[in-house]
């Protein structure tokens, strides 16, 4: 699927150069605080880290917190940020798209 | 995740692990479908609907597109999400290194003492509610069992201490003292307006004299001879600071002794004796006389040897006996609606100015003029008592 993954390139390439990548996440973040999101994950990695032992956080890799986290976050984001983003990002491709065909 | 759980049951997970093509693969078939459903999530947003339209003139195109930019979309929401997850494992893990991550937590001793309370009876503190409600509390004054809460207050007025208690009594003294006052006969309230230094206190005076000695020698003049025998005889003669004495209490030989002494007449509003002394310039010497043949009889020893009239009645004939004294004294009782007193030393001063009157004239006059005269502060006449003497001598 080259042209696929060539589209997806261009797509990712447009959303930075426009800076739609930035704007789309900070609109998402600012999405996510306001529903709690990044709270009941600051907690989950207090859980985390409790049980793992502090020391283990800090001198094991950090990759390993970054794999406990992430699923459990993307569980967690609400549905309706998680529409709101999707819709917006929907805006994107599609203006990208038309000058691309 | 929009799509785990979905009803065609896809790949539930993402692993960013793995490459994204694999997923999108899978979500080609139903695309359109999902499509539908997701439109109906945008309604709340302008600028999506016109891109919607746009796509679905897209999809009028080319069906292969729409899928495709569905999954680009989510790709791309996807990626969103991770960098966030990301940003806060930096966060989180920079505060575990610097050693930050668990300050704002409270150490478990201090959670269990600030822990909720939720026991019956007991507030969230662990306080008890109405702890001091039901105690009692036992006043070594009265020796009454008092509520706790009301205590301070029962003790204050209890013991005659504090600030409200001697303020309550200061005012109930005075009012005493007015009640007194303005149930007395009218010409004292006269009185009470031209001799201030007589009674404690004023109806509108400010400054209350309430708390001036009864027995101070600035007393009423006519008490001070009785004082020795009043204030032994306070109790039975209800003497409280009053003008008057109420006579229902006395017996005849009290009575007598009063009435050798004291004025004695009763004022029609205050059902009182006069104390004051027998040449009272507010009473006439009738009213005396009233009052004599009242208590003991006709056969009373009258204050004054004056003669057979009776008052009694006020007939024609009494009238101009009476009238004889009208030029200097001005005694009448024709109008029963004023009190008899009142007039007496209104028309005192009015005779005092009118002269050259007729009696009658002066008679009819008086009921008019007593309203204005009672505003006038007349001093008790001292010229014309002895010219009362005069005429019944």
């Amino acid at each position: 699927m080259n042209k696929d993954a060539q589209m997806r390139a261009t797509i990712n390439k447009k959303l930075i150069e426009t800076g739609e990548q930035e704007r789309l996440k900070e609109l998402l973040r600012a999405k996510l605080i306001k529903c709690g999101w990044k709270d009941q994950l600051k907690a989950h990695c207090k859980n985390v880290i409790k049980e793992k032992g502090l020391e283990h956080i800090t001198c094991s890799n950090f990759d390993d917190l970054v794999a406990e986290i992430t699923p459990k976050g993307r569980a967690l984001v609400p549905r309706l940020c998680e529409e709101g983003t999707f819709s917006k990002n929907k805006n994107f491709p599609c203006s990208v798209c038309q000058p691309l065909r | 995740m929009l799509l785990s759980g979905g009803p065609r049951g896809r790949c539930t997970r993402w692993d960013p692990a793995s490459s994204s093509s694999r997923c999108a693969r899978g979500r080609e078939s139903g695309g359109q479908e999902l499509c539908c459903r997701l439109l109906c999530y945008e309604q709340s947003e302008r600028l999506l609907q016109e891109s919607l339209q746009m796509k679905m003139e897209e999809m009028s195109l080319s069906g292969l597109d729409n899928s495709k930019l569905e999954a680009i979309a989510h790709e791309i929401y996807t990626d969103l999400v991770e960098d966030a997850c990301l940003g806060l494992c930096f966060e989180v893990h920079r505060a575990v290194k610097c050693g930050y991550f668990f300050l704002d937590d409270t150490d478990p001793d201090s959670m269990k003492d600030f822990e909720i309370v939720d026991q019956p009876g007991v507030d969230i503190f662990g306080q008890v509610y109405n702890q001091w409600k039901n105690k009692e509390c036992v006043c070594p004054n009265c020796s009454r069992s008092i509520a706790a809460s009301r205590f301070a207050p029962h003790l204050e007025k209890c013991l005659g201490m504090g600030r409200n208690s001697s303020r309550i009594a200061n005012r109930r003294i005075a009012s005493s003292n007015n009640m007194n006052k303005s149930e007395s006969d009218q010409e004292d309230n006269d009185d009470i307006n031209d001799n201030d230094w007589f009674y404690g206190s004023e109806k509108k005076a400010k400054k209350r004299k309430s708390d001036k000695n009864p027995n101070s020698p600035r007393r009423s003049k006519s008490l001070k001879h009785k004082n020795g025998e009043l204030s032994s005889n306070s109790d039975p003669f209800k003497y409280s600071n009053s003008t008057g004495i109420n006579y229902e209490t006395l017996g005849p030989e009290e009575l007598r002794t009063l009435l050798t002494t004291q004025c004695g007449v009763i004022s029609e509003h205050t059902k009182k004796m006069c104390t004051r002394s027998l040449r009272c310039p507010q009473h006439t010497d009738e009213q005396r006389r009233t009052v004599r043949v009242y208590f003991l009889g006709p056969s009373a020893p009258l204050p004054e040897a004056e003669g057979s009239v009776e008052n009694d009645s006020f007939d024609v004939a009494e009238s101009q006996a009476l009238m004889s004294r009208l030029q200097w004294d001005g005694s009448s009782d024709l109008s029963p609606s004023d009190s008899a007193s009142s007039k007496t030393s209104t028309n005192n001063s009015e005779s005092r100015k009118t002269k050259k009157k007729k009696p009658h004239l002066s008679l009819v006059g008086a009921a008019p003029g007593l309203s204005s005269n009672k505003k006038k502060k007349p001093k008790p006449p001292a010229p014309p008592t002895p010219s009362i003497y005069d005429d019944i001598n």
